[in-house]
């Protein structure tokens, strides 16, 4: 069977359709408050997978989850949810905290109202067809809906005759019939979308265009996507908009660091340093935060026993990620970082260029050339640090070359519009497998140091013994072998980016931009 | 999907009462369920008020033509659909038999809507046949009940002996049903058996006048006595089961 039939009429006052149900043989529960709302991430992500999220709240809490399939899954809860781990444990949570991952469920729209469901039932006494009714409906917190009431018929698997019958009923009332629940009506008429907030760095670009003004497209949106991630950052409803504000912070200064000759050198050097600054500040909690999600994976080649005399520095973990959260809030809500987003707009509006450097660059230079000149710089810059990187080099040069592969891959992302999908994809993908090492040898590096610190913090602190220092030791040791895991893997992995057909590849990327 | 069979040897042991009131537990904990009534009795399909009728019969069902998804119903508990069973399932074992790989019939049947449900339970007639291997064949869980007494735990003994002989048998989850503890021979069963099956679920199904109410309540325990201690042990052990098969 399909899904709700909604009916609605502008005339017909509800009761009268009750009535008319009853007399057609149903049962009309009586009306009682109702709050129904859709649930999704801040990026839409169960939307995309095809999955509705309902928390319908009457004279108990129900989570109605559906995904076109003829069976929803119905629980009733304590509190509406808000990550995977709050949902139900069994197939319910197996399938949607997958999805969810570290993303916290938003409310997307809401409708408050009247509710009775109309049901008829069979010889047995078996429901063969169910009409929920909504009346005095609005939209929370007081939003008007050009619709006062509706049906929605719910057809039951393997009753279709019944279904057919009920939207006879109403079509014969006069009543008139609309795609969609009553949730869909609501988000129509508020112009909510479902789709979410996504954060791609990709912006449509065109090659022969003056280079000053997709440079400024491309930062344009990333302002927004920096813009779009600060409330739920500084909310902390999850870890994701930190994350996704720190990588639009750093494409911000990738894409800036490669204007040289594009954008104006006056405001460059200024807004560099500023957002050095803004990407510093979110720093502290970005690595608590990853402590807090990765700990799991973490512990797990520990005995349950190292793991349980641990619990000390899980609390202290999440003392400190509060801690830096409210730091993180106080900075987000600054003047500095106000006035560095205000002026950081104007500067992106305003039409100044640079003067050409030369008598030769008459003109403005186009977009495509001067990508495709970054592009081929931040490559040969990448090979030719990484060739020099043997078994005794600094570990310091690893971490440079992670940023080599940094700017790399912010070019091709951010000037994506550029580029054609069917070789940037397998292109990034050669770059993933090194920047994976580069990030495995790093990360683990610099939690080694920072769990040798905090040994030290913990040091005589209450309920931490001399077990939760040597457990500390032991996570300490994983790390390490992880790290020497990935420094012995580094020559094999950069060996097979720096090859005949990563430079085919890019040659292909490069092609139409010249 | 994760099929389950609530099965046993034995007759008259609470396979079907299992099988209807999990699956409540399993919908109210947010599954989507199937519950296919493979007994020619339609006990199950009786308990959901659903009319005992297979579409053009078992023989039918069971050929190539057969699927799973025109035979679905719609129960009156949210997120439970039924397939209901009628007389001609006691011929089950012959159609089976004519058909290709009997054995693998049911799964692939299953198969069909794995997509749509996240746990499909089997309510198995008490037997050791062609169907039931079939439904071996399908399961990723048989859930046995067991009675306290000698001869339940015999059957138990044979059921785990005929699987050790199969190739990738199902899980086998036993637990107490219709437990009487006033009765010492049921007390030292238990012990007896939760010491030699360290496996066992550990929560006891009562034998409670409430669940036989099922008959003229035609609706699981919980759906009318939600806080009878038989409502609270039919949800406590699908929560041991949820944790061993998702956890």
């Amino acid at each position: 069977m399909g899904g709700l039939l909604n009916y609605s009429s502008d005339t017909l006052p509800v009761h009268h359709l009750a009535s008319a149900l009853v007399g057609a043989g149903f049962e009309v529960s009586r009306f009682r408050p109702v709050e129904r709302t859709l649930l999704d991430t801040f990026d839409g992500r169960l939307h995309a997978a095809g999955i509705r999220v309902e928390v319908r709240k009457g004279a108990e809490l129900q989570l109605i989850v559906s995904d076109g399939g003829p069976a929803p899954a119905v629980v009733v809860v304590d509190r509406v949810p808000s990550v995977g781990g709050d949902l139900p444990p069994g197939p319910l949570r197996a399938r949607l905290a997958p999805l969810l991952d570290v993303r916290a469920l938003r409310p997307t729209v809401s409708i408050s109202g009247l509710h009775a469901t109309a049901v008829r039932r069979n010889e047995s006494g078996k429901a063969i067809v169910a009409v929920d009714l909504h009346d005095q409906l609005a939209a929370p917190p007081g939003e008007a809906l050009s619709v006062r009431w509706t049906a929605e018929v719910s057809p039951f698997e393997g009753y279709a005759k019944a279904a057919h019958q009920a939207e006879e009923l109403l079509g014969s009332l006069g009543l008139t019939r609309r795609d969609g629940g009553v949730l869909d009506l609501a988000a129509d008429e508020l112009a909510i979308d479902f789709r979410g907030h996504l954060d791609s760095p990709t912006v449509a670009l065109d090659p022969a265009e003056p280079a000053a003004e997709g440079f400024r497209r491309v930062l344009a949106n990333l302002a927004d996507t920096i813009d779009a991630n600060r409330p739920g950052t500084v909310d902390d409803i999850d870890p994701e908009f930190l994350h996704d504000l720190r990588v639009a912070v750093r494409r911000t200064r990738s894409v800036l660091s490669h204007a040289k000759r594009v954008l104006p050198a006056d405001g460059r050097d200024h807004f560099k340093a500023e957002f050095r600054w803004l990407g510093a500040v979110t720093s502290p909690l970005r690595d608590m935060d990853v402590y807090v999600i990765e700990w799991p994976g973490y512990v797990a080649p520990l005995d349950p026993e190292t793991v349980r005399v641990l619990a000390p520095v899980v609390d202290h973990i999440e003392r400190r990620r509060a801690a830096e959260h409210v730091v993180l809030a106080g900075h987000l809500g600054s003047p500095r970082y106000r006035g560095l987003m205000t002026a950081w707009r104007a500067w992106l509006d305003a039409p100044a260029t640079e003067k050409p450097s030369s008598k030769k660059e008459k003109s403005a230079p186009a977009l495509g050339p001067i990508v495709a000149a970054r592009i081929t710089e931040a490559q040969e810059q990448l090979l030719s640090r990484g060739r020099g990187i043997g078994p005794a080099t600094e570990a310091e040069e690893l971490h440079e070359l992670r940023k080599d592969a940094k700017r790399l891959r912010y070019l091709l992302e951010c000037f994506g519009g550029l580029l054609p999908a069917s070789s940037r994809k397998p292109f990034v993908q050669r770059l993933k497998a090194v920047q994976d090492n580069l990030g495995e040898h790093q990360d683990t590096e610099v939690h080694t140091t920072q769990l040798r610190a905090m040994s030290q913090e913990l040091h005589g602190a209450p309920g931490v013994t001399a077990d939760t220092l040597l457990a500390m030791g032991r996570l300490t040791e994983v790390f390490d072998r992880r790290r020497q895991d990935a420094r012995e893997q580094f020559a094999e992995r950069f060996a097979t980016y720096d090859t005949k057909p990563t430079a085919r590849t890019l040659a292909e990327l490069l092609r139409g931009l010249s | 999907m994760k099929v389950l069979a609530t099965y046993s040897i034995k007759g008259g042991v609470g396979k079907t009462t299992s099988a209807v009131n999990l699956a409540r537990e399993a919908a109210i904990s947010g599954s989507r369920v199937l519950v296919w009534d493979l007994d020619p009795q339609g006990a199950a399909t009786f308990f959901f008020r659903i009319r005992p009728k297979v579409k053009g019969g078992t023989e039918r069902l069971v050929s190539s033509k057969g699927d799973l998804a025109e035979h679905v119903r719609a129960s009156d508990l949210p997120g439970v659909h039924v397939v209901p069973a009628d007389f001609s399932l006691r011929h089950l074992d012959l159609h089976l038999d004519g058909s290709k790989r009997p054995t693998e019939r049911l799964a692939s049947l299953l198969k069909g809507v794995e997509s749509r449900y996240d746990v499909a339970f089997l309510d198995c007639p008490p037997s050791i046949s062609l169907a039931s291997e079939s439904v071996f064949g399908a399961a990723d869980a048989l859930l046995v009940p067991v009675i306290p007494t000698t001869l339940s735990s015999r059957t138990l003994h044979q059921l785990s002996d005929f699987l050790g002989g199969q190739d990738s048998p199902p899980s086998l989850l036993p637990y107490f049903s219709m437990v009487d503890g006033r009765k010492r021979l049921h007390r030292e069963v238990m012990a007896s058996l939760r010491s030699e099956w360290p496996h066992l679920l550990t929560t006891p199904i009562p034998n409670a006048s409430i669940i036989e109410r099922m008959g003229p309540e035609r609706a699981p325990v919980g759906a009318y006595a939600p806080s009878s201690p038989a409502a609270q042990a039919f949800a406590g052990l699908w929560a041991e089961v949820a944790t061993r098969l998702w956890a």
